[in-house]
């Protein structure tokens, strides 16, 4: 799946944005809880002591007095005062109507209305001039207008206060510096974890037999230094085991190639020229599969260093020596092509390329193909090529090709598998391809 | 020792390898071949036979339990100039050069043919006798010309760095040249001083070699100024050579 470009894709970076966002959530959350708890007390600060105070003026109406307790806050007035086109708060008459009826003061209209504060409400001794613009930000007029039947309307004035116009301001405030608190911790921590787990991974993936690697600083958090510690542990494991794998070939091919010196020495008692040829072919035959196990063995941990080397002559010197074995394989000497690699093992595998096309082609005709960012190495034969289906397949160890190709060594061995490991091991590819109209191509596509 | 003297007319060969499957086969063959051999199945028996006997040639095993063949070799360096041929493992190329840079005269890869060291054993015997014998053959560097052969690596180094590999053929008709620089070199001495290493016929072989190597080393082939031609003679190696 793939995922939107902007999830980061490092550890420290996806923790630090699902905290964000958590976060995100339970601000908006907290500020939702916020806005209804302060729109929750308004309400109660200001309807109740209202109901109160429309309760006692309808009570000292009632009891023959003035609804004014000589503050002229609340007024009795014969006609609703509130013009008809002023917004009303319906939850607020709702609720003042409710608790008149519960304190028992009949009613059948109330009408409330918010409006800004006027220079007028009260006179300019009590409140400041300034003080009064200041209020104003803060502050309104509800006016509330109850009909009483029979009586008129009781008219009241309250203050009414603005919502926060700030509070929007102070939650993004709030939120930065909550980032910044916790964020910051959180991509630290991040980091510190990632940081030992990407060098592990590093570390894994340069892994070759051979290098002898300091084991990887043990850092971050426990859990990650113990990930770390087992690696270290599998890698000296695994390198131990090669060892033991080599130290055992190479037993093998010595208990082997003993016997088979003395074989080699016995068969010159045979007469027959013919009959010794053939056992010293075949015992050639043996001591080179021998030494390209162990070579094969041995290539995870090469003891020679890579040199510039010119491989245009490399290839020529290999060339030179099957031709002096009277093989016929011909070679365009090309320009000067210094490329760095380990000589003695490249040498190795081109000999055995040109090799198997000697011996199943009957001859060779290699070539040099340089590129700004490569070189290749083709080696050509006009044998009977190899089933399509089977060109990856030769370069394991032992294949056999149930074709005309293996009839007589019955398999085409080592070689190629050697090939394939020291070409890989220099950064390249090796491949094979059926040439249309015939014959084999065997391709090695060096780095430059 | 016996190589100041003529040549006996079986030459005594001291013949040191622990595999006996190996060795009494082997010491029939050369007996066959007309030499007189003498057997040891490790270094104390052959510091025992080489103060016994007037050996002229030694074939020596370089793996062998307890004293090894390269210890048997600087041994026998220290105390005459006795030639020592190598018998070696593909698998011990260190071994090998280090046995060369030791003072070993030639050596044989394991499983060799009886053919090719009894071969090997008269041309080392034979440069013995004539007094042409290399010492350390194949020790050290040489440079020339800005070029360095590096004859444990077995490669040639441009002054720029870059080894330019050679082919066997190439390496051994080099090698013989720049160990005797400004020397004339006949068609015949060249083939001598190269063969062994390895089959074929020789008719234009050092020719074909000589322009070979031309090519390679010369900034201009067709007007040699490092390997030239003497009429009617061989050639000759026409730099300074310094061993490096």
């Amino acid at each position: 799946m793939r995922r939107p470009s902007l999830w980061p894709r490092s550890l420290a970076g996806q923790m630090a944005l699902l905290v964000a966002i958590a976060l995100f959530v339970a601000q908006a959350i907290n500020f939702g809880l916020l806005l209804r708890e302060r729109s929750q007390l308004r309400f109660e600060q200001i309807v109740t002591p209202t109901v109160t105070r429309l309760v006692d003026a309808a009570d000292r109406i009632n009891s023959g007095g003035t609804a004014d307790t000589g503050h002229g806050h609340v007024r009795l007035v014969p006609a609703n005062p509130i013009a008809a086109d002023r917004i009303r708060r319906g939850s607020v008459e709702k609720a003042i109507a409710q608790s008149l009826s519960q304190a028992g003061l009949a009613t059948d209209a109330v009408i409330a209305s918010v409006r800004p504060i006027a220079s007028d409400d009260w006179p300019p001794s009590r409140y400041g001039r300034r003080r009064a613009a200041r209020l104003s930000h803060f502050r309104s007029i509800l006016d509330v207008a109850v009909h009483m039947p029979g009586r008129g309307w009781l008219v009241l004035r309250a203050f009414w206060p603005n919502s926060d116009p700030f509070l929007i301001w102070r939650l993004i405030a709030q939120t930065l510096i909550l980032y910044a608190v916790v964020l910051i911790p959180v991509l630290w921590i991040g980091r510190r974890i990632s940081r030992p787990l990407k060098s592990l991974a590093d570390a894994a993936h340069r892994f070759a037999p051979g290098d002898d690697h300091e084991p990887l600083a043990e850092t971050g958090p426990p859990d990650v230094r113990e990930v770390t510690a087992a690696f270290n542990a599998l890698r000296l494991r695994v390198i131990a085991m090669l060892d033991e794998k080599d130290r055992m070939l190479g037993a093998i091919g010595h208990d082997l190639r003993t016997p088979l010196a003395a074989l080699r020495v016995r068969i010159e008692s045979v007469d027959d020229d013919t009959d010794r040829a053939r056992m010293a072919d075949i015992i050639d035959e043996m001591n080179r599969t021998l030494d390209d196990i162990l070579s094969l063995a041995r290539l995870g941990r090469p003891s020679e260093p890579p040199v510039d080397v010119d491989l245009s002559a490399l290839v020529d010197a290999v060339v030179e020596d099957f031709r002096d074995l009277d093989h016929d394989v011909t070679f365009e000497d090309g320009q000067r092509l210094p490329i760095r690699l380990r000589p003695a093992l490249m040498r190795r595998a081109v000999r055995n390329l040109i090799e198997n096309a000697v011996k199943y082609g009957e001859s060779a005709t290699v070539r040099i193909e340089p590129e700004p960012s490569r070189v290749r190495i083709v080696i050509s034969d006009n044998g009977p090529g190899i089933p399509s289906d089977r060109l990856t397949d030769v370069f394991d160890p032992f294949t056999r090709l149930e074709t005309s190709r293996n009839r007589e060594t019955g398999g085409i061995g080592l070689g190629l598998a050697l090939a394939r490991a020291i070409v890989n091991d220099a950064g390249g590819i090796i491949r094979l391809e059926n040439r249309t109209g015939g014959g084999l191509d065997a391709i090695i596509e060096l780095p430059r | 020792m016996a190589i100041d003297e003529p040549m006996a007319e079986n030459p005594h060969l001291l013949l040191v390898d622990d595999e006996r499957s190996i060795r009494e086969p082997l010491a029939k063959y050369l007996e066959k071949q007309g030499f007189r051999v003498t057997q040891a199945g490790d270094a104390g028996a052959a510091r025992t036979r080489l103060a016994a006997y007037a050996i002229d040639l030694v074939v020596l095993d370089i793996m062998m339990p307890g004293e090894d063949g390269l210890s048997l070799t600087r041994h026998i360096r220290e105390t005459s100039d006795l030639p020592v041929i190598l018998l070696t493992a593909r698998s011990e190329e260190t071994d090998r050069i280090v046995g060369l840079e030791m003072g070993a005269d030639d050596y044989v890869v394991k499983p060799f043919s009886p053919r090719e060291l009894a071969a090997r054993i008269k041309v080392v015997l034979r440069r013995a006798a004539s007094g042409n014998r290399q010492v350390a053959p194949e020790s050290g560097s040489f440079g020339f010309a800005g070029w360095v052969l590096k004859t444990g690596e077995r490669a040639l180094v441009d002054r720029e760095g870059v080894s330019v590999p050679l082919s066997t053929g190439e390496y051994n008709l080099l090698l013989a040249l720049v160990q005797r620089p400004r020397q004339v070199l006949t068609r015949d001495q060249l083939l001598d001083l190269t063969q062994g290493r390895e089959a074929g016929a020789f008719d234009r072989a050092i020719d074909n070699q000589v322009s070979r190597l031309r090519k390679k080393i010369e900034a201009d082939a067709r007007n040699p100024e490092l390997i030239k031609t003497v009429w009617g003679g061989g050639y000759t190696l026409a730099a300074e050579v310094t061993r490096l």
